[in-house]
């Protein structure tokens, strides 16, 4: 590639670099050094589907502004992903079987739960995938939950459901594996907070500053409800009493006070949209509790208010 | 000999492929879900709007047509239906999806099936790009890493194609689609909130309130869309199938096909693409009391022997552990966690290929009918050989082409600052069914609540449980059964041919077990 038209391409990444927020410990020559010296070590990505739709996964080719091939060829090398690789069949187990062996740092990346009470419920390539999580997270340098199946429970985990999906953190914990896990809720996962968190693990060496739930501080600290573009309406009693209606949604079933993301300062979608200004309470994707037995509701439905805890207590 | 594929990647979620082959063609096949979340059942008990935001997580590909399906599904209990701009709207959020969608499966899911990404190695064009990623592949190449040029390397070796200027081209649109595709899932959140899972259709129409400015933006980026899928795209799609003509008659189903209605007009209130079955050539209407489903092969205890209605059999039992691993040791036991829907007893294709022939023997969507009958002169095929490999790349790029037109002129009928919502009380006691088309198929969704509003069963038949189905009680297979038996495997140790057949059919897996 001629030098101009190079600078000027890595300017565009460096600038995706900064609009994720992670400038502060990625310079612009550090970048430059990333894309010049290939032979750099640069660690090898295994994602892995455990319990999930794929959602994750398709939120991550929505990254906004660095180009997902660069992140994939520039700053790691994803060694296998269900729903990007060539290789199928055998040629995805032996790399699987192969890879805890290699004496290469890698990072595990889990999307969907891991079903330990129906290990059956969850097979591939002939062996239920908490084997295939058990052996690939005990070399990993890191692990990562991508998601709030793989970090919180999330659906495959939701009330009524029998096959005991449990979370990555979790699941390592009953194998006795201390591998760190980094722990990305929302559904889907977000694909900054992927590339942030990636992009420190790699240049840093070490996790982003967690919380007590191993999510990052810098996106998980405070409520979607400390953030909202609704905060002035319910401090002064202005609730939406339908929807359409200007003020707080907390009476149509908001889940904003119980989440914790930063939806409302980075948005969807690179910043297009967020469900609270799509006119939609918020359903608590990231929160521990969703789904819940009651999402959007109408003002003062009496079965939402008698049961605020966990909203099966008449069950 | 036996072939087995898994897992099978590039396609959603969890599949395995097991096939039998006698002197070099498959004679047999089985074709398992491997992944079980049981959300069914765990529905019951949750308000019945849960069922939208649950609904859509059963698949990240595409949860938009869960939450129209569940939305329509409750509607039909409520006695409702959205008003115009509802419509629109609701015809907004899927129409860019399904765009999206398309686009996923050909480039990222299918492409390199037939594109050959070595190609890049002899690129000398100037695209800083395509310089950037052979510049990576040279180097990993030489660098002797293990797994050089992951994940674009270890592949099936065999007949990809020689054309130089078509590989590159195409290499460079895999790129490019990956940019458009977040762009259609923005116009998805414009309307929807986010994308994937968008949040604001509901039962009652769609919570967002559209503003000049949110309509402005969506135009814009569907210019980018309308640009990519007219000069990329679809003649991406026409060189594949130029490059491989023999696909339009290799990978056939049944020959069964179904489809429901979907698209509404928001001002004749019709349908644009039709419901219908076409069983062996010969279009029937649309009965929804037809389906039944069975669990001969399937993971569960229930009655194997009944052909059970939506909302009318005993809840599903999986099988526990010990009984999933007697079943698999036994020669003809069970093996998938999907079910065996059929429709008048009959396994039936869904997807793109139902959409366009239904809707084309149905005659009352002229762009579609122009559109089908310029194809096939330009291709020299006739609409019968749609049920191919190739038939189903060529449906999407038809379906896409008609879905641009479609929410073009959506888009300009949509009222700025017009509530698109109406408010409805949860219906108690009462049942639904939601019918529509996902990007890969036919979707129904039934609900039935209790007395307060919360759901007491709710059933879905997704597009994968038709097309992935295991066989039924009869031993008819299912029809991603069907298209493997006859196939010529070149090289057993590369079956490239069972992986193209079977990703032509876009599975969902998640979705289909659910």
């Amino acid at each position: 590639m001629n030098p101009i038209n190079r600078r000027h391409f890595l300017c565009k990444v460096y600038q995706a670099i900064v609009a994720c927020g992670a400038g502060h410990f990625l310079s612009f020559s550090d970048l430059i050094q990333a894309a010049e010296s290939p032979d750099t070590e640069k660690p090898y990505l295994i994602w892995l589907h455990g319990s999930s739709c794929s959602g994750c996964s398709t939120s991550f080719l929505d990254l906004d502004g660095i180009p997902v091939t660069d992140v994939l060829t520039k700053f790691s090398r994803l060694v296998f992903h269900p729903d990007i690789s060539l290789a199928t069949g055998n040629d995805v187990t032996k790399i699987l079987d192969h890879m805890p062996q290699a004496h290469t740092p890698y990072i595990l990346i889990l999307e969907g739960g891991i079903p330990v009470a129906m290990p059956h419920a969850c097979m591939m390539g002939g062996k239920p995938i908490a084997e295939w999580v058990s052996s690939l997270a005990s070399k990993a340098k890191f692990c990562i939950g991508a998601g709030t199946c793989a970090t919180l429970g999330g659906i495959p985990a939701m009330h009524g459901t029998e096959t005991g999906s449990t979370t990555l953190q979790a699941f390592l914990k009953q194998r006795q594996i201390n591998t760190p896990v980094i722990n990305l809720p929302a559904c889907p996962m977000r694909p900054e907070h992927l590339v942030y968190t990636l992009l420190h693990l790699i240049h840093q060496g070490s996790p982003p500053e967690l919380d007590q739930k191993n999510r990052p501080k810098k996106f998980f600290k405070r409520t979607i409800h400390e953030r909202c573009i609704y905060y002035a309406d319910y401090q002064e009693d202005r609730f939406a009493s339908k929807i359409g209606e200007e003020g707080c949604m907390l009476k149509l079933g908001c889940q904003g006070p119980v989440t914790r993301n930063d939806c409302l300062i980075r948005g969807h979608n690179g910043n297009t949209n967020t469900c609270l200004r799509a006119g939609h309470p918020c359903v608590g994707c990231a929160s521990p509790h969703f789904p819940r037995r009651i999402m959007l509701h109408s003002y003062g439905d009496e079965r939402a208010m008698t049961n605020k805890k966990d909203q099966w207590s008449d069950v | 000999m036996k072939i087995t594929i898994d897992p099978l990647t590039r396609i959603e979620g969890h599949l395995k492929l097991s096939t039998r082959i006698e002197n070099g063609i498959v004679v047999d096949a089985h074709c398992s879900g491997e992944m079980f979340r049981g959300i069914e059942k765990a529905l019951i008990g949750h308000d019945a709007r849960v069922a939208q935001q649950v609904t859509q997580r059963v698949c990240g590909v595409c949860p938009y047509a869960h939450a129209e399906a569940a939305s329509l599904a409750l509607e039909d209990a409520m006695g409702i239906s959205p008003n115009r701009n509802g419509i629109l709207l609701r015809n907004l959020i899927v129409g860019a999806y399904q765009l999206q969608d398309y686009l996923l499966h050909f480039y990222t899911l299918c492409a390199l099936d037939y594109v050959d990404i070595t190609a890049l190695l002899k690129y000398r064009g100037n695209v800083a790009s395509l310089i950037a990623l052979k510049d990576w592949v040279g180097s990993e190449l030489k660098h002797n890493k293990i797994y050089p040029a992951a994940p674009f390397l270890p592949r099936y070796e065999g007949d990809y194609i020689n054309d130089q200027d078509i590989n590159i081209g195409a290499i460079a649109h895999y790129v490019e689609a990956i940019d458009i595709m977040a762009k259609l899932h923005k116009m998805v959140a414009i309307f929807g909130g986010k994308a994937p899972h968008p949040v604001t259709i509901e039962a009652g129409g769609v919570t967002m309130t559209p503003s000049v400015q949110d309509i402005a933006l969506y135009k814009s980026y569907l210019s980018e869309a309308e640009q990519f899928i007219r000069t990329k795209f679809i003649p991406d799609v026409l060189a594949v199938a130029q490059a491989y003509p023999h696909y339009f008659s290799e990978g056939a189903s049944q020959g069964n096909l179904l489809s429901y209605n979907s698209h509404l007009d928001a001002d004749t209130n019709k349908y644009h693409f039709s419901s219908g079955a076409t069983i062996q050539g010969s279009f029937q209407a649309f009965n929804p009391e037809l389906i039944r489903e069975n669990h001969q092969f399937s993971f569960y205890k229930n009655k194997p022997d009944q052909d059970v209605a939506p909302l009318k059999g005993a809840i599903l039992v999986p099988l526990n552990e010990s009984e999933f691993k007697a079943e698999e040791a036994k020669k003809d036991g069970k093996y998938s966690w999907t079910r065996a829907p059929r429709y008048n007893g009959l396994p039936m294709e869904v997807g793109p290929v139902a959409r366009v022939t239904n809707t084309y023997h149905k005659n009352n969507y002229p762009e579609l009918t122009h559109l089908v009958d310029t194809l096939n002169r330009k291709l020299r095929i006739s609409l019968s050989q749609y049920n191919s490999v190739m038939g189903r790349h060529l449906s999407r790029a038809i379906c896409a082409q008609l879905q641009l037109d479609l929410i073009k002129r959506d888009i300009e009928r949509l009222e700025p600052n017009q509530l698109a919502f109406k408010e409805m009380a949860l219906p108690k006691n009462s049942q639904g069914m939601g019918l529509t088309e996902a990007t890969r198929g036919s979707l129904a969704h039934w609900i039935e609540t209790d007395n307060n509003g919360y759901i007491k069963r709710y059933e879905m038949i997704v597009p994968t449980t038709w097309n992935m189905s295991p066989r039924d009680a009869k031993g008819q297979l299912g029809p991603a059964e069907q298209m493997l038996v006859g196939t010529k495997i070149a090289d057993p140790d590369n079956p490239l041919e069972l992986a193209r057949i079977i990703r032509s059919s876009d599975p969902c897996i998640a979705c289909s077990v659910h």
